[in-house]
């Protein structure tokens, strides 16, 4: 027997074992020395990231409410047609694909157009299924949310139930990239309903248009997420949705953003801690004309 | 060659059962801590959790929308109060910590004004030197 390869492999089976034991996500935790007396604080030093990735992105969910509590009116041609499905050929495409029927359906179910919701739903089954995400939206799923048309806080309990179980399986299975995807699409898409309601006629439009500039700061978030996959040769049309976003990120940038703390406030017998800091957004016509034509751009690269 | 052969499979079955270990231990952290959210709250379909070693601290970066309540609920293991978790605003501001309120599992948060925020959560020494945390954010409609 070679005892130097016998070393060498075992060695090997080592380091495997240990860098398991350790975590699971990227990140390069540093230790702090222990002493008996030093209180849990948040040293900057022993931070990690999160599952591979340091950012949430706010879901489109949330979007769909605004717009309807602005006084918009449902519009189904804001939405990608499932007709589109069958031309989703890579797993880019899917993945992105996933993310924008999630929020379509998201916007279907808040608007209470539970006949347009099951095609969506469907879709969203199809595409899960079709990048391997193994269960998400199981056959169990899809006869709840059928039991429950026309109940809409059950049929948003259900659908975003499916597409947390999808975002854990990806991740669980350093899908990282899959899941990048799946969330970057639904934050476009939403973001497209939002600049393309701004046309039709209805009250609240300054509320929705502080919405646009605040998405500075998510956007950055959604770039950094795909940061990881930049260049690399088996991803050359992640890197170019990258590059667009870059673009797209240059006219958000010179957007007015004004912070200003104020202390919380809680209420300890309900739990509730109401979080009274301001941020002010002064975004212009100009800036909010360029923003609309590069995302629109950036949302027909990937529904096409 | 066999032996070499033998030795490797059993490394390499090994790496895959601690791997396999952490990420079920989460799913179970996980499963017990969704019960914090009840049926008012619309999950935002992201997934975090973290393998926690000794003191380390994890962070993440989230935006939470002006005129909205949120709840933000950090579980480790199967019981409550594991957890110490923080939140900061863009200037380092502290928000909230949990543990002026007994390490609440689960806590609600009321937006004035759109915010980015950072997030941190540590699994209490004195409760388990490790384990993985779970974090889960919800939004009232």
């Amino acid at each position: 027997m070679n005892h130097k390869k016998y070393l060498k492999l075992a060695l090997v089976g080592f380091v495997l074992f240990s860098a398991t034991a350790v975590i699971t996500s990227c990140g390069d935790p540093k230790k702090v020395e222990e002493t008996e007396e030093e209180p849990v604080d948040a040293a900057k030093d022993n931070l990690v990231s999160v599952n591979g990735e340091l950012f949430s992105i706010p879901s489109p969910l949330q979007t769909s409410i605004l717009l309807k509590s602005s006084g918009a009116n449902y519009s189904k041609d804001i939405l990608n047609l499932t007709s589109h499905l069958p031309s989703y050929s890579t797993e880019y495409k899917k993945a992105l694909n996933l993310g924008v029927y999630g929020a379509d359906l998201g916007y279907v179910i808040i608007y209470g157009q539970t006949q347009d919701a099951l095609g969506y739903l469907n879709a969203s089954k199809r595409l899960a299924d079709d990048i391997n995400v193994s269960g998400a939206f199981d056959a169990n799923l899809m006869k709840r949310f059928e039991k429950n048309m026309g109940n809409n806080d059950s049929l948003l309990a259900i659908f975003t139930s499916g597409y947390r179980a999808t975002d854990s399986y990806l991740k669980n299975n350093d899908r990282n990239a899959v899941s990048g995807m799946v969330i970057t699409g639904g934050w476009i898409e939403s973001l497209y309903f939002t600049l393309n309601i701004l046309d039709k006629d209805f009250k609240n439009k300054n509320v929705i248009i502080q919405r646009v500039g605040e998405q500075k700061n998510t956007l950055d978030h959604v770039i950094k997420l795909l940061t990881p996959f930049y260049q690399n040769p088996d991803m050359t049309e992640l890197t170019e949705l990258t590059d667009a976003l870059l673009e797209l990120y240059h006219e958000f940038e010179d957007i007015e953003v004004k912070y200003t703390f104020v202390k919380p406030t809680t209420d300890v017998a309900n739990k509730i801690t109401t979080i009274n800091s301001k941020t002010d957004v002064k975004i212009t016509d100009e800036q909010l004309k360029n923003i609309t034509e590069k995302l629109s751009a950036i949302r027909q690269m990937i529904i096409n | 060659m066999i032996r070499k052969f033998t030795i490797a499979l059993a490394l390499i079955a090994a790496f895959i059962s601690v791997s396999n270990k952490a990420v079920a231990q989460c799913d179970t952290v996980a499963n017990a801590c969704v019960r914090h959210m009840t049926n008012k709250y619309i999950s935002d379909g992201q997934h975090y959790r973290a393998l926690l070693l000794d003191k380390e601290i994890a962070e993440f970066q989230s935006t939470f929308y002006g005129g909205t309540t949120y709840r933000i609920a950090a579980c480790s293991g199967l019981g409550d109060g594991n957890i110490v978790f923080r939140i900061f605003d863009k200037e380092r501001n502290l928000l909230f910590d949990n543990s002026e309120q007994k390490y609440a599992p689960y806590w609600d948060f009321k937006f004035v004004s759109t915010l980015d925020c950072t997030i941190e959560a540590q699994i209490i020494p004195s409760k388990a030197p490790s384990g993985c945390a779970v974090m889960m954010i919800s939004f009232k409609q």
